[in-house]
């Protein structure tokens, strides 16, 4: 009993803390999910935190970003995150026409009704695969091989994606020996190299004259900021108020499919089900605020169900956000391994009862509905200003360089810095010219330490 | 400090070149100073080593935050912020422009629930629509054709 009191309370503390810092980092523009959920829930992991206190931190952490992130999306026409950007084009429209509040209380009362439906869901869905778990623990390196061809076929790139795979896996496998000979066994590093890519790339791209040309602006950005308008009382407007009756339906029909199809990118399923409800709606204004509210419930969804049925049913990372984001969730040694010879995992997976996944999942939402909900309700006009007018790019920027060093010079030393380098260039180029995404990408390091060994095995030509 | 911006546009926003390699220096420098001081002295206070090194992680990712709270002041954003003041007529108009443009079309007002009337009216967009749909059945009768045909996809450009 003591012991229970003493979980929930660290539980609690820690979904306060993620929610917390990811309420204030959905409002900054470029950070993306898995650049800052990863380092900073591995860094919960390794501290020793208690397992339920891993997980409200993160899924607090995500479910916060997720309506935080709404703030420069309607307010400002800057994507929040990674997410954020399927919805830039109908948050614009209603800016436009002078009702960006509308966008964005649309947008947070979808994602606060889909993160409650997402997390029973989630563990149901869980609840009905893990019989399969077993045999699927057995076959991992196969279902992560065609988990990694779907994935790879419905990014950007379709049949590019599907044969880079090939020269990527085989970068990562080459950087792995040169690592291990200097005695490196590298994890984090390679997530993070590959989430902030596109950053890696664009610096290398800016010191160089053929490309910094393409990059040279005459001047500054021009953003216009919405007026700030209230127009309900109290602190905690009702999220089934703010959204009718078809919004409330396609919000939840929208959560409940993309928390059963966990599999797929996460990015994809928000477009896809945005289109769904779109075709739909008749209407041009309800039809975007719909929208905006069943896309927005969509990019909680998929994180919630991603980390969590893969986690429940399996304890191996077959998910975009499993292999990505929630990654230290899985993976974080020496406290979390998987071992890829004999598909022994010992993570949250081992440590936490269905009922205790039920429970501290609910709890992480409400208490990152408790902070990020009133916050964007109330304070956005005023957070939009502040980080837009104080918070340059180029501290942004520093903040993420010093986390490249940081991270990749604490897991490998020199080592850890050079694959970060590699590994974010390569990603950063791959996916702006081939579509390769970051989803891709992910699954291609499991496809590296799963898929080829078993591969070399079962063929004989090791 | 009274050379001309240089501005570039970098994962995603405009950055001035030489601010940005100054905070790329300071983000650097500090960040792995802290983490490295604080990781050589840990060794000798904390039993293990896996969480002298992990202490060390939290106090360089604090670095991080210093840096870029001090390039914060140091690089003013190269942003244009404007506050607006309702919105122009010029940008609704486009907007509407290009809704009704896009597949789907602008619809019918007479087919929404009551509810998603009422709430357009109050935020004072239902006139909006109303006017837009009157011209665009005047411009199809004048056309020759059903007003029907607005609502199937143009190609907008």
């Amino acid at each position: 009993m003591e012991t229970l009191i003493t979980d929930i309370l660290v539980a609690i503390s820690m979904g306060l803390l993620g929610a917390v810092i990811f309420s204030a980092l959905g409002l900054v523009s470029g950070t993306d999910e898995t650049a800052t959920l990863a380092p900073l829930t591995l860094l919960v992991v390794l501290l020793g935190v208690p397992p339920a206190g891993v997980l409200t931190f993160f899924l607090a952490g995500a479910v916060a970003k997720h309506m935080t992130h709404a703030i420069p999306t309607t307010l400002l026409g800057i994507p929040g995150d990674t997410l954020a950007t399927p919805l830039l084009a109908h948050a614009t429209a209603l800016r436009n026409l002078g009702v960006p509040h509308i966008a964005l209380r649309k947008m947070i009362s979808g994602a606060f009704i889909a993160a409650f439906i997402a997390v029973p869901l989630a563990v149901l869905f869980a609840v009905l695969l893990a019989p399969f778990g077993p045999a699927i623990t057995k076959s991992a390196p196969w279902i992560f091989f065609a988990a990694a061809l779907m994935i790879a076929y419905f990014s950007p790139g379709r049949w590019a994606s599907v044969a880079l795979l090939v020269p990527f896996v085989t970068i990562i496998m080459a950087l792995q020996a040169v690592s291990l000979k200097y005695d490196a066994r590298l994890t984090i590093s390679y997530f993070l190299g590959i989430a902030i890519g596109p950053l890696i790339a664009d610096l290398f791209a800016s010191i160089s004259p053929v490309d910094n040309k393409r990059m040279q602006r005459d001047s500054p950005r021009k953003f216009s900021l919405s007026p700030d308008v209230r127009s309900w009382s109290g602190y905690f407007p009702n999220p089934l108020k703010v959204l009718d009756g078809t919004q409330r339906k396609w919000t939840a029909i929208t959560a409940t499919i993309s928390s059963a199809t966990f599999v797929f990118s996460p990015v994809a399923m928000t477009v896809l089900m945005g289109e769904v409800v779109g075709s739909r709606v008749k209407h041009a204004y309800h039809r975007m605020t719909t929208v905006l509210a069943a896309r927005n419930g969509v990019t909680e969804a998929t994180y919630i169900a991603e980390a969590l049925i893969p986690l429940i049913a399996f304890g191996l990372p077959l998910s975009p956000v499993a292999a990505g984001p929630a990654a230290p969730l899985f993976n974080a040694p020496p406290r979390f391994t998987i071992d890829a010879a004999t598909g022994q995992v010992n993570n949250l997976h081992t440590m936490l009862s269905h009922w205790e996944f039920l429970g501290y999942g609910l709890l992480a939402v409400l208490l990152a509905a408790l902070i990020a909900y009133p916050l964007t309700m109330n304070f956005a006009h005023r957070a939009a200003l502040f980080v837009s007018r104080k918070l340059s790019h180029e501290a942004i920027i520093a903040t993420f360089i010093g986390l490249i060093f940081v991270i990749s010079i604490w897991e490998g030393g020199i080592m850890g810095f050079l694959v970060i380098l590699t590994m974010g260039l390569m990603g950063g180029l791959l996916s702006r010219h081939f579509g390769f995404n970051t989803g891709v990408q992910f699954m291609g390091f499991y496809i590296a330490i799963l898929t080829v060994p078993a591969l070399l095995r079962v063929t004989g030509l090791a | 400090m009274t050379k001309p911006l240089k501005l570039i546009e970098v994962w995603g926003d405009t950055v001035d070149s030489r601010h940005l390699l100054w905070a790329i220096v300071i983000g650097a420098v500090i960040s792995l100073t802290a983490f490295l001081v604080a990781h050589h002295f840990l060794l000798g206070v904390v039993a293990q080593p896996a969480m002298a090194g992990s202490y060390a992680m939290l106090i360089g990712l604090g670095g991080c935050l210093v840096a870029g709270g001090i390039c914060a002041k140091l690089f003013a954003p190269k942003r244009v912020v404007l506050e607006e003041h309702n919105s122009d007529p010029h940008w609704r108009d486009a907007a509407m422009a290009e809704l009704a443009g896009e597949a789907g079309g602008l619809g019918k007002l007479a087919d929404l629930p009551p509810e998603v009337a009422a709430e357009m009216r109050e935020v004072g967009l239902y006139d909006l629509f109303a006017d837009y749909e009157k011209k665009l059945e005047a411009e199809a009768r004048a056309a020759g054709t059903s007003p029907a045909a607005h609502a199937s996809p143009l190609p907008s450009k």
